[in-house]
């Protein structure tokens, strides 16, 4: 691979040397404001559409080390991400919560819009570390299991959140967090608004449409049986063929809710749609 | 005009022939068609997701990150190995001589090489991404069959109303993830950029005294060029607390290394997310313009070097 050329300037007489590096200046003088300009467009652009990833810092390098941190510089953040997020799986057989939720976190730093990270990496979390925690037969103390359990639990809660700002038009991240605030927070208005949120979103299942009633009907008033019953005509009233048409908007759902309110008399703060 | 032409692309085919013809470029060209390939296997590493879609995301992300990760990667060597001997190569064996002592222009016999490491460049990501499309529908089918299995389990699925919509929307979500047209972008803008690292490694080449001092700067060109935007915010910024030395620094690395980490938009584009067209050739552009600056930079260089 080694030539045999002589260095570069050797012999050229001065004043061509100078013409040289004249014209190269030159050129590369135009440019370079051109350039400067141009960039600053092409970034605006992208943080316009909210895309790139954490700027790499002395802390993101600290915690990928050396080989993956030139990965990073070399244009491959995503497989960067994906290998390290090869490790969360060895963490969480290890059951070792604290290691998978910093693997979850940085390759959510790395593709904050990937939106497979914060779905799994929340379910990890506020599932697979906070059940395992409130059985875990090394912690005699109940008040300290359940404890450890919520604060998964928020773990979780936070990844979903997290992604639904960077990817806020995936329905899975608010189906996830829908099902989070339903099932292990028990906190059923807040599971309605991201069931509903999530059932106005593009590729979502049709029968998020009749989750918010759901939640509304059987926690919510104060005779169960027979305003469920009404709940009930909600979610039906629609044909398959109907919402297979896309009549039915989420803007009707929140009408239809509003008006048996109005209907059922529920007191307002009670109430999803208080105003 | 027309004969100039002519005369580059003779430059241009032969040394695509030379280069094809070079024994360390179809090892790397078949390692690459082997690492696509297996990206296949290494997505079944990927933790198994909630439900059959989940598993699939995780599963086909692995394989579009690392079938895009091999093209750009070995991409990347075959540009800079194949343009850093051009001209050494070239001196070593005293061919430049005679070329040079016929009617041919220095620009062109250098635009010639460039034109020729370009199809060469496109050459090799053509075959890379026929392996890449390959690896995608074989994960297709296999997601489609773990599909079908799962909800086989249940014997009414077909039946049932609710199961089916379900099926035909976990389905509907696996195709639309392998056989996502934003791919094609993808990989044109992965071209760009290695078109683009060529042209740097041919600058170089114009005054460098050996291959692997081409090699070396041109490598870190490309890692620098992917910090290249934190720089330029530090210039553009003032730079506060900074010496006159490290302004000096960040503002030579602004003004004249390219911004590289612009093109980690390919990364969106795996993740599943829309890049519009208009961002796509903006950058492309982008590249376009740096590699005819760079081009007649070189042409400057190589015009007055002594040979």
């Amino acid at each position: 691979m080694e030539s045999s050329a002589s260095p570069m300037s050797t012999g050229l007489p001065l004043s061509l040397r100078l013409r040289r590096a004249t014209l190269v200046a030159l050129l590369l003088g135009l440019w370079a404001p051109c350039k400067i300009v141009w960039e600053q467009h092409i970034n605006r652009e992208q943080d316009y559409l909210r895309y790139r990833g954490a700027p790499m810092t002395r802390q993101l390098r600290d915690q990928l080390g050396q080989g993956l941190t030139i990965g990073v510089l070399s244009g491959m953040r995503s497989v960067v991400a994906d290998l390290i997020w090869l490790n969360v799986s060895t963490a969480w057989m290890n059951q070792e919560w604290f290691r998978m939720g910093g693997y979850i976190n940085l390759c959510m730093a790395l593709q904050p819009r990937a939106p497979i990270f914060p779905d799994m990496g929340g379910w990890e979390l506020a599932w697979n570390a906070s059940i395992s925690s409130l059985y875990d037969p090394a912690q005699p103390n109940v008040l300290r299991r359940i404890k450890a359990s919520r604060f998964w639990v928020d773990r979780g809660l936070e990844i979903y959140l997290r992604g639904i700002e960077n990817n806020p038009t995936y329905y899975r991240l608010w189906l996830d967090t829908a099902l989070l605030y339903q099932q292990r927070l028990h906190d059923y208005r807040t599971a309605a608004y991201y069931y509903q949120k999530a059932s106005e979103l593009p590729g979502a299942l049709a029968y998020l449409e009749r989750a918010p009633a759901e939640m509304y009907g059987p926690h919510f008033l104060n005779d169960p049986e027979s305003e469920y019953a009404e709940w009930k005509k909600l979610w039906f009233r629609l044909t398959p063929a109907q919402k297979a048409e896309k009549q039915h908007s989420a803007g009707q759902l929140e009408w239809e809710i509003r008006r048996l309110e109005q209907k059922l008399s529920i007191p307002k703060e009670k109430r999803v749609f208080p105003n | 005009m027309i004969s100039s032409l002519n005369r580059i692309i003779v430059i241009g085919r032969n040394t695509l022939t030379e280069a094809v013809r070079q024994k360390v470029l179809n090892v790397l060209l078949i390692f690459s068609l082997v690492l696509v390939g297996s990206s296949v296997t290494v997505s079944q590493l990927a933790t198994p997701g909630l439900d059959s879609a989940g598993l699939f995301d995780a599963q086909i992300k692995f394989v579009k990150d690392f079938g895009c990760g091999a093209i750009g990667l070995f991409g990347f060597f075959i540009a800079l190995l194949s343009t850093a001997q051009l001209i050494p190569q070239e001196l070593h064996n005293r061919t430049i001589y005679t070329i040079l002592a016929k009617p041919v222009r220095r620009s062109e016999f250098l635009l010639g090489k460039f034109f020729g490491i370009v199809l060469l460049v496109a050459l090799c990501v053509a075959l890379m991404s026929l392996a890449f499309a390959a690896a995608l529908y074989w994960q297709e089918l296999q997601g489609l069959q773990a599909t079908e299995a799962i909800y086989s389990q249940n014997p009414n699925w077909h039946t049932d109303p609710v199961l089916a919509n379900a099926y035909n929307h976990d389905v509907q979500q696996i195709i639309l993830q392998t056989r996502d047209p934003q791919l094609i972008e993808a990989i044109l803008l992965i071209f760009a950029k290695l078109i683009m690292t060529t042209a740097i490694a041919l600058l170089i080449s114009t005054f460098a005294t050996s291959s692997i001092f081409t090699i070396i700067t041109t490598f870190m060109i490309y890692l620098i060029g992917h910090l290249e935007s934190t720089a330029r915010e530090f210039w553009l910024a003032g730079g506060a607390n900074a010496s006159i030395w490290q302004s000096g620094l960040v503002g030579f690395i602004s003004l004249l290394i390219p911004d590289m980490n612009s093109f980690t938009i390919v990364d969106e584009i795996l993740a599943g997310n829309k890049v519009p067209w208009s961002h796509a050739l903006n950058l492309m552009g982008y590249a376009d313009v740096y590699i005819v600056v760079l081009l007649a930079v070189s042409i400057v260089i190589f015009n007055y070097r002594e040979i």
